[in-house]
């Protein structure tokens, strides 16, 4: 599974919306569609892909916790600048190397310090009793 | 014969195959599987040994030979075969006629209302719907929907397990129940058609696959049917889709139909649009497909929005106020209004719909407030309004709209 990262900031300037970071005009987002529209189609040709789906902006996030022993349900508590889940794709690859340099096309070049997470899904309960 | 070609006529006659399985034995899951696997040799055999002449018999007696065996192998397996041997009627125990003409057309329309069984989820009615009679393999839906293919055969399972647990007949259903279910199979269409329309954004695949696919059922439906919600489905699928060229800019980016080049919308799908719907809208019972696709063709027959007819369009809506209420089409409502009659008398109709807990927390009606306001000619309470639609929408390029347009007023 690899997994991308965006903090309300980022999802701000892609939605045009002056704040933190400077807004993305429509050419570089759909650029950047364009880029994960072209690895996903080649990850389903080459029959590596299981799954993609980008989250919604964390603004829309809810929490839910238990207060003494109740639901609680409240607004995701994100800071502006903290990075959550953005979004993942899961692939079935040979192996873990071929995962992770897949996982590497999904690092924007153009920003520096980008990173995405790439980590081997258990198979079933028994992996994780050890 | 090229792949296209078998991929096309395969379509066309899974629904057929499939159809004819069930109905002389029928098992309607284990024929499923059966026909997918007939389909699978075809598309396999035939580019290389050529097409058989008689390309529907041939699928059938693969997928009957498949069934056997499936069924064979399955644990009850004596009582099985002697329920299928059973189930055949003695007429057709021998091979039929020549001249006899099997009831294909019926077939496929019995398949559709028995995927679209109002005792299933819509979830579940729309993917075996596009299974059995759109022919698409499991990992084509799971992939339209976005979803895993282990998901999307479980979706599939379930439902074809809850046709089988219900013990529905496979037979036409008459009267009242029959207008339940066209209504059911009219809905399930629509749905699979604004899966495919509503969402141009993102990495996502295959999604005007889908509007093809949805306007492919229904005209099956149309032609197999007399129905004119049937019609006016299939009129308002093509005149909508019709406008898709103009849709998104070349970034992406959402045109709102103010602003569209109409000379990129498809002429040819708008006229056989008008066309259905000039036919049966005068005729019988008016049903909101009907009044939805009289109101595309209006917009589509527009040369631009000012000229558009606005006050019949508020007339076409207040009859789908009467026939299917629902916040949604008072919103509609208020914007042709407000086109009709001025900005000031829309707003005040959306003033009312506030109260409506459907649609308070739904970023169209501060959108459609936003625009109002801005003619109205109050830019700052409309930049208010744009701002607060964007973020109450989980969708970039709508959110990308809405921001540009709050920008513009600044």
């Amino acid at each position: 599974m690899i997994m991308l990262y965006g903090s309300q900031q980022d999802y701000d300037a892609m939605a045009g919306r002056p704040g933190g970071k400077p807004p993305m005009s429509a050419e570089q987002v759909a650029a950047m569609h364009a880029h994960m529209e072209s690895v996903h189609k080649e990850l389903a040709e080459s029959g590596e892909l299981v799954d993609g789906r980008g989250l919604t902006a964390p603004v829309h996030a809810r929490r839910v916790q238990l207060r003494h022993g109740a639901p609680v349900v409240t607004d995701g508590p994100y800071p502006e600048t903290q990075e959550v889940l953005a979004g993942f794709t899961v692939v079935d690859c040979a192996s873990f190397d071929r995962a992770t340099q897949i996982a590497a096309r999904f690092v924007n070049p153009d920003a520096d310090g980008e990173y995405v997470d790439v980590r081997p899904v258990a198979e079933g309960i028994e992996d994780l009793d050890g | 014969m090229p792949g296209d070609a078998v991929e096309d006529l395969l379509r066309r006659l899974a629904p057929q195959v499939l159809g004819a399985l069930v109905r002389r034995y029928g098992h309607f899951d284990t024929a499923e599987d059966a026909t997918q696997e007939a389909l699978l040799a075809a598309a396999t055999r035939w580019p290389v040994d050529g097409r058989p002449d008689d390309p529907k018999a041939w699928l059938i007696t693969v997928a009957s030979r498949r069934l056997t065996d499936l069924l064979r192998t399955e644990r009850a397996r004596r009582r099985r075969e002697d329920t299928v041997a059973r189930r055949l009627p003695p007429d057709r125990w021998l091979a039929p006629a020549a001249d006899s003409a099997p009831p294909d057309a019926d077939d496929t329309l019995i398949l559709l209302f028995l995927c679209c069984h109002p005792s299933l989820p819509p979830a579940g009615q729309i993917a075996l719907t596009l299974r059995a009679v759109g022919g698409l393999s499991t990992a084509e839906v799971a992939r339209a929907f976005l979803v895993p293919e282990a998901t999307m055969t479980r979706r599939i399972t379930r439902a074809k397990q809850r046709i089988r647990g219900s013990g529905l007949p496979f037979a036409p259903p008459v009267g009242a129940d029959r207008a339940a279910r066209l209504d059911a199979v009219l809905h399930v269409l629509y749905l699979i058609f604004n899966e495919g329309y509503a969402s141009t954004s993102g990495p996502q695949l295959h999604r005007a696959d889908l509007c093809g696919e949805a306007i492919r059922l229904a005209r099956m439906l149309h032609e197999l049917t007399d129905d004119p919600e049937a019609a006016g489905l299939l009129a308002l699928m093509l005149l909508t889709d019709a406008r898709t060229p103009a849709r998104t800019g070349p970034g992406g980016e959402l045109v709102p139909m103010a602003e569209q080049d109409r000379g990129r919308w498809r002429g040819e799908q708008i006229a056989e649009g008008v066309a259905l719907v000039s036919r049966v809208l005068p005729h019988g019972a008016v049903g909101p497909y009907q009044l939805q696709a009289a109101v595309a063709a209006l917009h589509d027959e527009a040369p631009s929005m000012d000229a558009t007819d606005w006050p019949q369009i508020v007339a076409l809506y207040e009859l789908l106020l009467e026939v299917a209420d629902n916040p949604v089409v008072r919103l509609n409502h208020a914007v042709a209004v407000a086109m009709a009659r001025g900005p000031h008398a829309g707003l005040d109709l959306l003033d009312g719909l506030a109260a409506d807990r459907r649609i308070a927390q739904d970023a169209r009606l501060p959108a459609a407030r936003a625009h109002l306001l801005e003619l109205a000619g109050e830019p700052e309470a409309a930049r208010q309004a744009y701002l607060a639609a964007a973020g109450r929408s989980m969708n970039l390029p709508q959110q990308r709209y809405l921001h540009s347009r709050a920008a513009r007023l600044r």
